[in-house]
């Protein structure tokens, strides 16, 4: 079974690489994965028949107990069939349902058959987590193949919409499994039902797990989503919509009501939504032009009318409702199938326009009346013989309450005389010759639908009658599942074709003729429709509720995000003091011993660090402020040295260079002074706060210091660096004990990085910095200052005031120097101080300098990549590391070791850590690239071109 | 600077890649051939990699002549040091300072830089602004308390463009220190003098 899954999984991946090299035709292939997964679910009916079980089970992740457990028996072989069966028509279809040149045909192989894959496994995984999971991929396809590319606005809402509601419920639905797991003690689905225990718990659990099955399968009041979810094309939703996903609620309900069916509750909700559902599904179908929307509605009702059968806890209800999956499936695939096929050669599925296509499409014709057939309980197919089974159950009181059993009878016979008339109204609006409306569609079709095109439907159809003639034949496949169930007639019913003239039969002959009847006073039943019909309904409810939300948010945004940043900072330094702060005073274990500084540079630098603090606070100037904060960094950069901490230092000062560039270039653009409206008692305020947090932190350091009682973690740490062959300890906890931070760390740069860089690019996408044309090369005077020769590729672009000799003789003289020291930095990195950080921060620095010394197309022709290629390969680097480990029997991100001698070079070790080094190097060149190119670059073009800086607010949301 | 003067200049190169496989061999602190080889591979894929003209120009390096003006240099560092810091810490009133523009002989982008770099790193004298055309530093000089003081200020940098040009200038470079043919006539008077 795992085989099975994961086959479909495979070639979902592969599904778009096979229409790249078959165009359509891949189809048919991939059509082939569900059906040998028919074939293999049919190999195994005579031990479903007996009964009898195929289980799989090994364990998946051992850490949180996590199974891989596969059971198929009677119920699940049912719904695998129907799954990969019509998941096989359907794709037959889809290779004639698109045209050779559509472009998202490979999307839509991919994400059906991945779709038929996730579907079979909800239906065989015994494990709730497991069948969560698969829940859940259900739910992420349909929202992928609902909104398609994206481009139509009715889609991508459908496909949110359909996606919320489901994900709600499924939600619900986790917690529901989590309790019912608790209560029962397994987390399997088969031991649950067997000993689902009892209490709160269970009732809760029971309550959470139906919400999640009714948001599935579309039951009132969360059906809206369905018939919105018809923007799918119409092979999605014969397959989704029809046979496979909405069936997911319907498949979990049945598979829990032999254990769950007598949970206070249940009955109730299932036989009261399900009832519900089936009624206004049926009258709103009777409602709709659009063929699609009809089958839709119609579809919600089936679903209320199966979910009733399924969930009514009772055998021969159960029967007839097992009978009832399969008619449906079958019919409604159908259906769905032949409207594509009348969409498809006439462009409308608008019954108002259609006309006279009975005779235009004879074979889509016949397989339509023959589902139809079965949709309205027509003898002798297979929805007759679920029907019949349903009524009859019903009539004879299988339910715990007579009274219930009657209710629900009588609403069953209305929603299907509801059935009738609608099936009646399809038919005829589809295909019949309507009075006063020309024949549609020019004299020859715009599609002649060929043979492939038409095998899904007609198969489904004439399946669909078979198994109304060999019903005998399934009754034991169903009986084998309804054995489960607690058996509250008397005797054991069974399908057949013909009981007899039994009082079902009656029933099914009234609703036939009143279903007629509706059918033939469409028009006045419309207009007393019109009449009573609510402006209100359950969509409209679901959007306001959505606005309602989004409205909110913003009011909350808007009163708490008031876009100054002196609030924002104090309100968390206040935080920051008031809650650590009091905590520290009160609770505070204070050092026994006081030392101010090992050695009295510390306590110089301390001096001149706070004098630049207390500048910081006093300056006006900004770019002078800044520096002056600067010179804070620098001053700990010393501290680290004081320390014996080298590495630290080299760090802390490039990261302190590389910031003061980025605020240098940020700054050029603000207002020289810093803004003043605050008076005096605000600054003083704001640096009474300042102070306080200083000291804070101060006081929590020493406390922290102090407070250590358990041996400390670095203590092996150097034990550990010889382990990875690196001498140097920042470096080896950086890529191989701490290897698995970084990479978070480099993620986070990564995100970074493009967020500055979109705040800046109003404008298209990023890519590499422009590089000068051959004429702006010409364009600028050289002036006074320039050099008389060319140092640099283009700092002849710039404006002559930009120019200075000195600088460009120095860049060019710097250059390579700088980034030959970033390269050793890099290699010496394991053993001494530096590492890819710092030798990425010292390359990034070279180009620094060539931006400042030539300006944005020097810095085009010193880095002509884009920011963004550096940044991801640097991160693939770092991640492909951590696999090749893994490939080579290690730990994820283990530092593997090479070494040999080699004539001349002598003895050469090559540590695997050294690619992920390399790795970081790329992600910290990319980063600085990256802001030079946004905060330097892009805002000289901004600058230089005038442009205009608020774009349109049409692009903005484009973007 | 067009492309294809960045391209097939190889031979140019070499005095720029035997000057990074140094600074490599001394990052690594040992000389061995791995090192010598390793930098050669990262001088050149670095230099390859990152085109730029080519540095030389018609520098010169006669090592005599460099050894003497490293060595004044060394001197003017250490005397400059300690009269800038007298001056700074002497009682009294402020040091007084002085903005004077110095007309050079020399015409080379790179020996201007050199000759500014030296001023720029000797305490007490500072580049303010070079102009290339009429090849004239303006230099921020202290302490200066008088006309004579400006004029041996004045002469001092001329001294150091002489030792500058005499270690790196080429021949006509250093024929130019004696030689009449100075800059711009009416350049040389609009700036003569301007101090403050």
């Amino acid at each position: 079974m795992t085989v099975l899954l994961l086959f479909h999984f495979g070639a979902g991946l592969v599904a778009p690489l096979l229409v790249r090299w078959w165009g359509r035709q891949a189809f048919l292939a991939l059509a082939l994965v569900p059906a040998a997964g028919l074939g293999w679910a049919l190999s195994r009916l005579p031990t479903a028949l007996d009964g009898g079980e195929v289980r799989e089970r090994f364990p998946w992740v051992t850490a949180l107990e996590l199974e891989v457990v596969l059971r198929l028996d009677a119920l699940a072989l049912v719904f695998a069939a129907l799954v990969t069966g019509v998941g096989a028509l359907v794709l037959v279809y889809c290779s004639r349902y698109v045209e050779p040149g559509d472009e998202d045909t490979g999307r839509l192989a991919g994400q059906l058959t991945a779709f038929a894959g996730a579907m079979l496994g909800l239906v065989l995984a015994d494990d709730v987590f497991l069948l969560y999971v698969f829940w859940e991929l259900t739910t992420v396809f349909s929202y992928l193949l609902i909104g398609g590319s994206g481009a139509k606005v009715a889609g991508r809402r459908a496909a949110g919409q359909a996606l919320i509601l489901t994900t709600a419920g499924g939600l619900a639905m986790l917690v529901g499994l989590i309790m019912l797991a608790q209560a029962s003690g397994s987390t399997l689905l088969s031991e649950i039902v067997a000993d689902p225990g009892s209490g709160a718990m269970v009732v809760t659990g029971t309550v959470l797990v139906l919400l999640g099955a009714l948001t599935k399968s579309a039951m009132v009041p969360f059906h809206f989503w369905l018939p919105a979810a018809m923007q799918a094309p119409t092979p999605v939703s014969a397959y989704l919509h029809a046979a496979a996903m909405v069936k997911a609620g319907i498949y979990l309900v049945a598979r829990l009501a032999p254990g769950l069916a007598d949970v206070p509750g249940w009955r109730a909700v299932v036989l009261g939504v399900g009832v519900t559902t089936m009624l206004v599904g049926g009258y709103r179908a009777l409602r709709q032009h659009d063929l699609k929307l009809l089958l839709a509605f119609g579809t919600v009702s089936q679903l209320g009318f199966v979910l009733t059968l399924v969930g009514a806890g009772s055998a021969a209800v159960g029967a007839a409702g097992l009978a009832m999956v399969l008619a449906h499936g079958l019919f409604k695939s159908t259906l769905f199938l032949s409207v594509g096929v009348i969409d498809h050669a006439t462009g409308t599925r608008d019954m108002r326009e259609l006309s006279g296509m009975g005779r235009r499409l004879p074979v889509v014709t016949a397989a339509a009346v023959l589902a139809s057939a079965s949709m309205a309980g027509l003898p002798p197919f297979i929805g007759f013989v679920g029907k019949e089974a349903a009524f009859t159950a019903l009539w004879d009181g299988a339910l715990p309450d007579r009274t219930a059993a009657t209710v629900v009878l009588v609403g069953i016979v209305v929603g299907s005389v509801f059935t009738v008339a609608y099936t009646a109204r399809f038919l005829w609006g589809a295909f019949a010759r309507k009075p006063g409306l020309p024949d549609t569609a020019p004299a020859d079709l715009e599609h002649e639908p060929g043979p492939l095109f038409l095998t899904a439907p007609v198969v489904l159809a004439l399946v669909g009658l078979a198994g109304g003639l060999a019903a005998s034949s399934l009754d034991p496949l169903v009986a084998a599942y309804a054995e489960t169930l607690p058996q509250l007639l008397p005797e054991p019913e069974h399908l057949a074709l013909w009981h007899g003239l039994t009082p079902a039969l009656g029933l099914s002959a009234l609703t036939l003729a009143a279903g007629v009847a509706l059918f033939l006073a469409r028009a006045p039943v419309q207009r007393l429709q019109r009449r009573v019909a609510v402006p209100a309904s359950a969509d409209t409810g679901y959007w306001n509720v959505l606005q309602g939300l989004d409205r909110t948010a913003v009011v909350v945004t808007g009163t708490t995000q008031r876009g100054s940043l002196p609030v924002y900072l104090g309100v968390i330094l206040v935080t920051v003091l008031a809650l650590p702060g009091g905590l520290l005073l009160a609770r505070g274990s204070w050092p026994a011993e006081w030392r101010l500084w090992d050695n009295p540079l510390q306590a110089v630098t301390g001096a001149l660090v706070l004098v630049a603090a207390v500048l910081a606070v006093r300056i006006h100037q900004r770019l002078a402020a800044a520096v002056v904060v600067g010179l804070t960094g620098y001053g700990l950069a010393v501290l680290f040295v004081l320390h014996g901490a080298p590495d630290l230092a080299l760090t802390q000062v490039l990261i302190e260079t590389v910031t003061l560039v980025a605020f240098v270039l940020v700054l050029r653009k603000l207002p020289l002074e810093i803004g003043g409206h605050a008076g005096p008692r605000v600054r003083w305020s704001r640096g009474a706060v300042a102070a306080g947090v200083g000291v804070f932190m101060g006081l929590a350091s020493a406390v922290a210091l102090a407070a250590r009682e358990a041996r400390p973690v670095s203590a092996e740490y150097s034990e550990l660096a010889e382990e990875a062959h690196g001498k140097n300890i920042v470096n080896v906890t950086l890529v191989d004990i701490r290897a698995w931070d970084t990479f978070g760390e480099l993620s986070v740069v990564l995100v970074a990085a493009t967020g500055v860089a979109s705040l800046v690019f109003l404008r298209g996408r990023a890519g590499a910095v422009a590089q000068a044309e051959p004429e702006e090369r010409q364009r600028a005077p050289r002036g006074r200052r320039a050099p008389r020769r060319d140092w640099l590729a283009a700092s002849s672009t710039l404006a002559p005031r930009r120019r200075s000799l000195v600088l460009e003789v120095v860049t060019r003289l710097l250059f390579h120097a700088i980034l030959v020291l970033s390269v050793f930095l890099l290699f010496a990195g394991h053993n001494a101080p530096g590492g890819g950080f710092a030798g990425g921060l010292v390359a990034g620095l070279a180009l620094v300098l060539r931006y400042l010394a030539g300006g944005r197309y020097e810095l085009g022709a010193a880095a002509p990549v884009d920011p963004g290629v550096l940044l991801g390969l640097g991160l693939l680097l770092a991640g492909g590391t951590g696999v090749v480990g893994l490939a080579l029997g290690a730990e994820v991100l283990e530092t593997a070791y090479f070494e040999a001698t080699v004539p001349v070079l002598g003895h050469v070790t090559l540590v695997t850590a050294l690619f992920f080094d390399i790795g970081v190097y790329l992600v910290v060149v990319g980063l600085v690239l990256d802001v030079l190119r946004s905060l330097g670059a892009e805002l000289d073009r901004q600058e230089e071109e005038g442009e205009d800086e608020d774009p349109a607010e049409a692009e903005v949301i484009a973007r | 600077m067009s492309p294809d003067a960045l391209v097939g200049r190889g031979t140019r190169q070499l005095p720029v890649i035997a000057w990074l496989v140094l600074i490599w061999v001394l990052l690594w602190g040992s000389f061995s051939w791995a090192n010598v080889l390793s930098g050669l591979v990262a001088a050149v894929v670095v230099t390859v990699a990152f085109p730029l003209p080519g540095v030389t120009e018609h520098a010169r390096f006669r090592p005599l002549a460099v050894l003497s003006f490293l060595g004044f240099f060394l001197r003017d560092l250490a005397v400059s040091s300690v009269q800038v810091a007298w001056a700074a810490a002497r009682p009294g009133p402020p040091v007084r300072s002085a903005v004077i523009v110095v007309e050079l002989r020399t015409d080379s982008d790179l020996l201007l830089t050199l000759i500014a770099e030296t001023l720029s790193l000797v305490p007490g004298s500072m580049v303010l602004d070079i102009d290339r055309m009429h090849r004239t530093m303006l230099v921020h000089v202290l302490p200066v308390t008088d006309e004579a003081d400006v004029e041996r200020q004045r002469a001092d940098v001329l001294v150091v463009e002489e030792r500058v040009v005499r270690a790196f200038g080429s021949s006509r470079e250093i024929a130019a220190l004696d030689g009449p043919d100075g800059p711009p006539a009416e350049a040389a008077a609009d700036d003569a003098g301007r101090n403050r």
